[in-house]
């Protein structure tokens, strides 16, 4: 798409404006910054506008002048999307629903809410929490994570391995077509008929159009909650204690590995009472109905201690509770601390594979000279990697990006995937040919090209460039934005 | 039908797996026959046939063990029939990861003994639990009582191979149980009913058999009553597996009360502590309604009444006349079920009705006595109030079961509505051709 001329530019700004409102649009490029990345900063690029929509029609109005001018168009939520998922693509439309933020209804008997996209995750558990519900799926994130893009997503969270992740909670979706038109896809009641198109649109990473209502079921909260602490001396030990815990018997609601590094970084940040010279540390966690919860929290204990651990304890109170979760959902920030950047990786593997891959994780990242902290969901053996490196070493950023290949390639061959939560977006494209065959790639192109024929609905994600489908090695090549210089690498 | 294509496809799968003219007699739906039937044994055979088909323009029937075949309007033409049958082997079974993958012509009930050997299974329990297919399962997107708490197909299923038309054979998700990559091509499959692919093989998530497992039947005094009893579970800080609710004639037809009242079926499962507190909880609850009798079933007798409520469909009736599900918010169950009986009443009908009350899914059988045959004008007016009946609520109605007669006079789907335009495109986008049972889905696709 040619730039837009000065002229043009405020022409449309005053368009959308007349739509939306004074102080709806940002076309200042200082203004823009703040939009030209996600959590993954390694790829930037600037929008001609941002756009804060308030209603479903305001979203449709947009997309449909994005139509006629041929302007690519992207939907945004709170930008903590970790795979450039969200970037803008060459110019073209941002719209932010931040102001689209409200819970619409609530229906406990029935155990479902309408809310919008921009609805902070945690805020809909805040919202329903006095009346005993929650809502389940919870990010890392979620303290700033829009359901809107946990839809893009299909985001997961620590409780997945017992409670699923998002699309598992998604009854209904008002969206936004690439075409502007509004419809209404699933609903409140269960089984509708015909494809599954909201099934289909979550975890569709923004290219299938925009969420703007969305019906989630909503959960009552478990009667009690057990967790437990477990301590390795060898991270092999954490690893096969995992796998031994799911033999007894038990699906905990959690079940969270943090290694060595991963506890430093954590304990010197908040001091959540990790102990520092352990090898790994495991948080597991138990919820449901009192009876019985003894029992479990029994069963988890031998299983650590048969697998090695040297110290397991149950949490004694909630506010130990408390504590020791916030040293796991804080790890990413707190690896702020020992590093001035890192790199989060999100590949998934057979948790039976656990002691095998970890033992490759640490060996690649050593061969590229960086060093690496592992916070992750151990229980469905989704790893989170973290490279950490100073970008102010000449070179570093390419030897990152090979490493991370590398552990996504380890992943694929022990029958895993490249991604658990985070999503394909820009950074992943081009190594979905490590699990998907051509013919694999192909369809979900067909399927594309059935909800965006035009391409303009964030455009640019989750497909491999043409010329690397069926290249059997992912080498570095500029993305085609970078090449025009409209975004660079960090 | 074209011979060459007879003799390609006998070159495909070899002569023993090619059925035609009046062996094709099992496989005639809704008075149409098919011109052959072909078993292929691998997915790759699979693929041939699809491909040779789609060439020659020939319509192709996937089919299962056909336990839900009759779901759907008629084919608008006949063709082949491609039965998974041959394809019914266990691929993989990972006690450690909790996931195994089967080729789709495996029955059910033979992938649950198989995990079963290793203490696990998949928390699936459709009608017809053993004999269905895990393909057949998958397309027609079949639950049972369970789905209270461990869900339906579309959170079990965690990867999925298919072929499409054009005889390409493509995968979506995995093999581990928490991926996000790429389009959600499983979930696309689940309910489709074959007419955007054949699902050859799937990859599920299981869970460890519960230590104990038990069913309690709490029987009221009115449909009303129950429907407050499974009110006050949903609300409660009990974790059932299963809240089913009958009206009088299914517990008649299962043989748990006379002709009057109504039962909740509740499953516990889980540590002998968690079955044993929940049990007293749930008499404690449920005694401060109406008129309750609450027993405990286990081993073979729990089994035996859930299968039976499965089976609801055959036995409720010496002759049944029409089977619909019907999706509804879980508040409305007990008032629909009441409104539901009446209306078939007004029409000079039976119905027996089987609900899983907290998720608000209602399976209605509309039957006669012994002694007369109904008119199906009748049969069709009877489950057209029922249908205004249900979306007057805000639900939905499906016609699981009714004669062609029927068929003819009442659409078996609700009509699609505004997606149906990207539902078009999705079909003409992995079935330009249209060859994949044409005119049995939603919309006439």
């Amino acid at each position: 798409m040619a730039s837009l001329t000065p002229e043009r530019k405020t022409a449309l700004r005053r368009e959308m404006e007349a739509l939306l409102g004074k102080g709806a649009v940002l076309s200042d490029p200082d203004e823009l910054l703040v939009y030209e990345s996600d959590g993954l900063t390694l790829f930037r690029a600037l929008a001609d506008f941002v756009a804060f929509p308030q209603t479903a029609e305001h979203v449709a109005a947009l997309v449909r002048l994005a139509n006629r001018e041929g302007m690519p168009f992207v939907a945004r939520g709170a930008g903590t999307g970790l795979s450039g998922g969200c970037l803008p693509a060459e110019g073209g439309l941002v719209i932010s629903l931040m102001r689209m933020n409200r819970v619409l209804e609530v229906d406990y008997a029935n155990q479902y809410a309408v809310v919008e996209p921009g609805l902070v995750n945690l805020h809909l558990s805040w919202a329903v929490g006095p009346n005993g519900f929650y809502y389940a799926p919870d990010p890392s994130s979620q303290q700033a994570c829009t359901i809107g893009g946990n839809i893009a997503n299909n985001s997961g969270g620590p409780h997945t391995l017992k409670y699923g992740v998002t699309t598992n909670h998604v009854l209904g979706l008002e969206v936004v077509l690439p075409d502007g038109e509004l419809m209404w896809i699933g609903g409140k009641t269960r089984d509708p008929q015909g494809y599954d198109l909201t099934g289909l649109f979550v975890g569709s990473e923004g290219t299938f159009g925009i969420a703007t209502k969305i019906i989630v079921r909503i959960l009552k909260k478990p009667q009690a909650v057990k967790t437990v602490l477990a301590v390795f001396d060898e991270i092999d030990q954490g690893s096969n204690a995992v796998s031994a815990i799911i033999a007894r018997g038990l699906i905990p609601a959690a079940m969270e590995m943090i290694d060595h590094l991963t506890i430093e970084a954590v304990e010197d940040a908040f001091g959540c009472g990790y102990p520092r010279d352990a090898a790994a540390a495991l948080l597991i966690e138990v919820d449901g109905i009192a009876a019985g919860m003894d029992e479990q929290a029994t069963r988890i204990m031998e299983a650590c201690r048969e697998a090695g651990a040297r110290d397991v304890r149950v949490a004694r109170d909630a506010e130990e509770r408390e504590l020791l979760w916030k040293g796991r959902k804080s790890a990413f920030g707190a690896f702020g601390r020992i590093s001035p950047a890192y790199m989060v990786m999100d590949g998934v593997i057979p948790r039976s594979k656990l002691p095998y891959v970890l033992r490759r994780v640490n060996e690649i990242a050593a061969s590229y000279g960086l060093r690496v902290g592992n916070v992750f969901h151990a229980g469905d053996g989704n790893l989170h990697p973290n490279l950490l490196y100073d970008p102010r070493e000449p070179g570093i950023e390419a030897r990152v990006l090979a490493a991370g290949g590398d552990i996504l390639r380890v992943c694929a061959e022990v029958g895993g995937s490249i991604s658990g939560e985070h999503g394909i977006g820009l950074e992943k494209a081009d190594y979905m040919p490590l699990i998907f065959s051509g013919a694999d790639i192909e369809c979900m192109r067909r399927l594309k090209h059935a909800f965006n024929p035009s391409g303009l609905c964030n455009p640019g994600k989750m497909f491999p460039s043409r010329k690397a489908c069926g290249e059997a090695g992912i080498a570095y090549r500029p993305h085609p934005i970078e090449e025009k210089g409209l975004a660079q690498r960090f | 039908m074209d011979a060459e294509l007879i003799r390609r496809l006998t070159a495909l799968v070899g002569e023993r797996h090619v059925l035609t003219g009046v062996e094709c007699s099992p496989y005639v739906l809704e008075g149409r026959t098919p011109e052959a039937v072909v078993f292929p044994g691998t997915k790759e055979e699979v693929a041939g046939v699809l491909a040779a088909a789609d060439a020659a323009g020939i319509p192709v029937t996937p089919w299962g063990s056909g336990t839900r075949i009759s779901v759907g309007m008629p084919p608008a033409r006949p063709g082949l029939v491609l039965s998974l049958k041959r394809l019914d082997r266990l691929l993989e079974h990972e006690p450690a990861d909790l996931t195994a993958t089967a080729e789709a012509g495996m029955t059910l009930g033979a992938f649950q003994d198989a995990l079963g050997q290793r203490g696990q299974w998949l928390s699936l329990d459709p009608p017809h639990a053993r004999q269905g297919t895990l393909g057949g399962v998958l397309a027609s997107n079949a639950s049972g009582p369970r789905r209270h708490l461990y869900g339906t197909a579309r959170d079990l299923l965690i990867g999925l191979t298919m072929v499409l038309a054009d005889g390409s054979i493509v995968r979506g998700g995995g093999k581990v149980v928490k991926n996000v990559a790429g389009y959600d091509l499983p979930k696309l499959a689940i309910g489709s009913f074959g007419t955007l692919g054949v699902i050859v093989e799937a990859t599920f998530k299981l869970r460890p058999r519960p230590d104990m497992d038990r069913l309690i039947v709490a029987t009221f005094e009115r449909v009303k009553d129950a429907g407050q009893g499974a009110r006050a579970i949903m609300a409660s800080d009990l974790i059932p597996s299963a809240v089913d609710l009958l009206d009088a004639e299914a517990m008649r037809a299962l043989g748990l009360g006379g002709r009057e009242g109504a039962a909740l079926l509740v499953g516990l499962d889980g540590l002998p502590e968690q079955v044993e507190w929940q049990s007293a909880e749930l008499a404690r609850l449920l005694a401060s309604g109406a008129r309750v009798e609450t027993r405990a079933l286990d081993g073979a007798e729990r089994d035996g009444a859930w299968q039976a409520v499965g089976e609801l469909s055959r036995c409720a009736f010496p002759e049944t006349t029409a089977v619909m599900t019907w999706g509804a918010l879980p508040t409305q169950v007990a008032d629909l079920v009441e409104h539901g009986g009446d209306i078939a009443r007004r029409h000079g009908l039976n119905a027996a009705f089987a609900a899983h009350a907290a998720v608000g899914i209602i399976t209605a059988v509309l039957g006669a006595g012994a002694e007369a045959k109904i008119a199906a004008t009748t049969v069709a007016a009877t489950l057209g109030d029922w249908r205004a009946l249900v979306r007057d609520a805000g639900g939905h109605g499906m016609l699981e079961w009714a004669p062609l007669a029927v068929k003819e006079r009442v659409p078996v789907w609700e009509p699609p509505g505004a997606p149906f335009r990207i539902m078009q495109r999705i079909k003409a986008e992995l079935d330009p051709n249209g060859i994949l049972n044409p005119g049995r889905f939603v919309g006439g696709i």
